[in-house]
């Protein structure tokens, strides 16, 4: 069952177009990496899944239900991260989170639960714009995580994070999947995480969709189409070179 | 939601810096009337006129000046670090959202004034001549310098809403104070239009012109103004995309 789907999700900037009638089909409980070059559309994509922005074109369903008339109710059971941390400077981590966990109506105790979950609770009385990048990161992936959402839709969750907490991030996200049947939607630019992590995944590029599907299925896909499919990083790189040359041939005739 | 906003305003100075106005106000009025009062008293017109509108002008401006500041800070910390971002993904309404940040600052600016106007009373009770001093004229005047205030604080708010850089807000808060010093003392009615004069209408005008009594035109633009700002701001929010 897909518990996300976009139909013809199109996004328009005047003459620009930053995703380009994209279907996808997110199954309830997987992990399906969102991968593509810079500008590809990647976080455009999860803004509209957001409300954060708004689709020029297409629709899409989120549990069975439609933005806008269930906004509130679509957002209550998504926990997220966009493209950078977000949060007030002015109050300290856990006060932070307790406005979350307050917007949430979750228990006091959701807020202990995410800080120690993200390794943060020696540093949860500093404020939050005195904190490293990193720290930033894990708090905007606490405030993601906070009350276990059924859904989890990270942006390059794992940026700014030294090899040891990218592996504690990967680690979680993983357990979080398995533990929680949490069906979670990550984009990164590290594709050998998204390899080792996800179950399906969708490449864009130029905010067209050039796959989806599994793992398995890619590799298939890479070996009739000729790419070498021996690292995800090859075929992904493969088939963005052959897009981008269709489209150069395509823009000289 | 009040709870949630008022937690936000932690270590912003905004609650202190309201009430320190009404503290600085209310020590301007003592002060002003213990080294002015035989002058104040000896203008031509009646002992409660001089106390209402004879001070007013500089309590104007301190209001005025708390006023764009607040409302600056209040959303700059929601754009600062994209905490706006985060809202606008959470399950609540931006709208409210907009509308408990405009009363926040509108109750802070009512115990403001309350603060000033308990000095006041206590110099209509001990320094204004035997018998002169009416509770009743202070209250409706007290009550109206509130509502003339609330276009400017509306409209800060809407503009603070809409613009990210805090910069920008505080000097559009600037250009309308300067705005006000420069057409207040018209007579056009289309000064009232701009929210700076309303709040410093009763303030500026010679001494023989003032009244104690509210000026029902300036009232009821100020409402009207008052309703119409919000009402935009509220709207601009919920349209605003906060990526």
């Amino acid at each position: 069952m897909n518990i996300i789907e976009t139909n013809h999700l199109t996004k328009k900037y005047k003459n620009f177009i930053a995703v380009d009638s994209v279907d996808l089909h997110i199954r309830k409980g997987n992990i399906y990496g969102f991968l593509g070059p810079n500008g590809a559309g990647k976080s455009t994509t999860m803004k509209m899944l957001l409300g954060l922005t708004a689709p020029s074109n297409g629709i899409f369903h989120i549990n069975q239900k439609t933005f806008p008339a269930d906004r509130e109710e679509i957002l209550r059971g998504i926990g997220s991260f966009i493209e950078s941390p977000s949060f007030y400077g002015n109050l300290t981590g856990q006060e932070n989170l307790e406005i979350i966990q307050s917007v949430l109506g979750l228990k006091k105790s959701s807020v202990k639960d995410a800080l120690e979950l993200v390794g943060l609770t020696d540093c949860k009385d500093r404020l939050a714009k005195k904190y490293s990048l990193g720290m930033k990161q894990r708090l905007g992936l606490a405030s993601a995580l906070l009350g276990n959402p059924p859904i989890l839709i990270l942006d390059e969750p794992t940026n700014g994070l030294d090899p040891a907490g990218i592996h504690e991030i990967r680690t979680l996200i993983k357990s979080l999947s398995e533990m929680y049947d949490c069906t979670i939607l990550i984009s990164s630019h590290m594709l050998s995480e998204i390899e080792l992590m996800a179950n399906d995944i969708g490449i864009l590029n130029h905010g067209k969709l050039l796959f989806e599907g599994s793992l398995q299925g890619l590799q298939g896909y890479a070996e009739k189409k000729g790419f070498s499919s021996v690292h995800l990083e090859n075929t992904f790189l493969a088939m963005i070179d052959e897009d981008n040359a269709l489209r150069k041939r395509s823009a000289i005739k | 939601m009040l709870g949630l906003e008022l937690k936000k305003l932690k270590r912003t100075g905004i609650i202190p810096a309201m009430l320190l106005v009404g503290i600085l106000g209310a020590l301007y009025a003592l002060a002003n009337f213990a080294v002015r009062k035989d002058t104040l008293l000896s203008l031509p017109v009646p002992p409660m006129v001089v106390l209402l509108t004879q001070l007013y002008a500089m309590i104007a401006v301190l209001n005025l000046f708390v006023i764009i500041v607040a409302n600056c800070i209040i959303y700059n910390i929601e754009y600062q670090y994209d905490a706006a971002k985060k809202m606008a993904s959470m399950p609540i309404s931006i709208v409210k959202m907009y509308l408990f940040k405009f009363i926040i600052i509108s109750v802070l600016l009512f115990f403001a004034m309350l603060i000033q106007n308990t000095a006041l009373v206590y110099i209509g009770i001990n320094e204004l001549p035997p018998n002169s001093f009416d509770m009743r004229t202070l209250i409706i005047f007290a009550s109206y310098s509130f509502v003339i205030a609330l276009p400017v604080h509306a409209f800060m708010l809407l503009i603070s809403s809409q613009t990210s850089n805090m910069w920008m807000t505080l000097g559009i808060g600037i250009a309308g104070f300067f705005s006000a010093l420069a057409t207040a003392m018209s007579n056009s009615p289309l000064c009232l239009l701009n929210p700076f004069v309303l709040i410093m209408k009763p303030g500026i005008t010679s001494a023989e012109l003032a009244s104690s009594s509210p000026d029902r035109t300036v009232m009821i633009v100020s409402i009207v103004m008052a309703v119409i700002f919000l009402a935009a701001g509220a709207m601009g929010a919920k349209i605003k995309k906060y990526k």
